[in-house]
């Protein structure tokens, strides 16, 4: 019996999908902006002269992106239940621990490609060395890791997904929701798979507007 | 180790044993699919190519939940055909990780060099034998960092099977959370077992590529 398409349904839940849709952009977006914040702390601990500073900064990478971000979910949901946190705040949590990880190690092996005499020279011309680092060597780390954050970013996105699991209602929670109504399985979830292509894309596209970010191959720096 | 563990430590070392097999099983199919798109796009055959830019790009921009989704609900339903949780799981494994291999061994063929194509034509080799003697080891030779960095996020993604019910490592062991109620040390369980074995796969791949890749 061959499949007959129908995308009625789809069309008649578009509210589900649009919610949905914002849920997964509100939830990937502060997520995101938390990941990054974390990363730059922690990658530039990373990156310092201090061996206490790194080790610490080890620990946290290779602890919170060797274990499967599913188990951080069900860290945040579960296993700290007993705080009774919202769905929505135990997505954010694990995805930002997750996703920092990953973020610091980003920026971490930037700060190194930055050129040393970099950081020497503005500090000659008598800039304090966290001005050196905010003015001097931050941007160009920015340019450098630029291709290697559109990928990151673009994989938080599709990560925000198993946040459905432990029922924040964002685009995949909202799919199952209405695969389970109108049995239109195969419709409804490339509907939302060409919905996140098109985040996704949009999202790489976007990083891609950094000043100077593609002039300037990202070498040495391995796909973290 | 706490008693809650040790009580159940059977059925979930079962789940751990499947949790390698479908890992096993998707990094096999992955690697050869993987290689299969890889070398496909970096002849450039027309059409061909172009289909698989678009798979790439597919799978690339899609959660793996969703393939999962797909692979065990969606193409099942348009193809008119049954299949089981665990082999939707393997299947979906497979074509997800398969389009991220393909890249990075997109990348590795692309950084052979020129001249080193040019000097094994030059000596009356085929361009099949060139591209299965030469171009395809060294490539891959040089990418086992990126290929081992994919092998470790498709085993940390093989608990995302227990969602569609296949009941490996993570669904064992939220399983035994629900009877025994210790989510703490049940989820530190996991986490701790899925960081020592993700260093494992890490060191592995060190290992190989310090042996095997290619210095110029």
């Amino acid at each position: 019996m061959p499949y007959q398409f129908d995308w009625t349904p789809i069309w008649a839940n578009r509210d589900l999908i649009v919610d949905g849709f914002l849920m997964t952009i509100a939830l990937s977006a502060l997520a995101l902006g938390l990941a990054l914040v974390t990363g730059v702390i922690v990658g530039t601990a990373g990156a310092s002269q201090r061996p206490a500073l790194r080790g610490c900064a080890a620990a946290y990478v290779e602890l919170m992106r060797n274990v499967p971000l599913l188990v951080h979910m069900y860290f945040w949901y579960i296993g700290l239940s007993f705080l009774r946190l919202p769905p929505f705040a135990c997505a954010v949590a694990a995805l930002t621990l997750y996703s920092g990880a990953y973020v610091a190690e980003t920026v971490r092996a930037g700060l190194g490609a930055v050129a040393r005499g970099q950081r020497l020279a503005a500090l000659a011309t008598g800039l304090t060395p966290r001005q050196a680092l905010i003015y001097v060597v931050y941007p160009q780390t920015l340019r450098i890791i630029t291709p290697s954050l559109a990928s990151l970013f673009s994989q938080l996105i599709k990560d925000s997904s198993l946040a459905s699991v432990i029922t924040v209602a964002e685009l995949t929670y909202e799919a199952s929701a209405i695969e389970g109504q109108t049995f239109r399985t195969f419709e409804i979830y490339i509907t939302i798979s060409l919905l996140y292509l098109a985040l996704v894309t949009l999202v790489t596209w976007g990083l891609l507007l950094v000043p100077g970010a593609r002039e300037q191959p990202a070498r040495g720096l391995s796909d973290a | 180790m706490p008693e809650v563990i040790l009580k159940n430590l059977p059925f979930l070392l079962a789940g751990l044993r499947l949790t390698a097999e479908i890992a096993l099983l998707s990094i096999v199919g992955g690697t050869l699919l993987g290689l299969a798109i890889g070398v496909l796009r970096y002849m450039r055959v027309p059409i061909v190519a172009q289909c698989l830019d678009l798979y790439v790009l597919f799978m690339r921009g899609t959660p793996l939940l969703v393939v999962l989704f797909i692979c065990y609900f969606a193409l099942p339903a348009l193809l008119g055909y049954k299949t089981s949780a665990y082999w939707a799981a393997v299947s979906g494994f497979i074509l997800f990780i398969g389009a991220y291999l393909a890249e990075d061994v997109r990348s590795g063929l692309r950084s052979v060099p020129q001249g080193l194509v040019q000097a094994a034509l030059a000596t009356g080799l085929t361009r099949a034998k060139v591209l299965r003697l030469i171009v395809v080891p060294i490539a891959l030779r040089n990418v086992i960092p990126n290929l081992f960095s994919q092998y470790v996020r498709l085993f940390k993604f093989t608990s995302v099977a227990s969602v569609i019910g296949v009941n490996e490592f993570t669904g064992s062991a939220m399983l035994v959370n629900g009877r025994e109620f210790a989510p703490i040390t049940i989820i530190g369980f996991i986490a701790l077992t899925y960081l020592v074995l993700c260093f494992a796969i890490s060191a592995v791949g060190r290992v190989l590529h310090a042996r095997l890749a290619v210095r110029s």
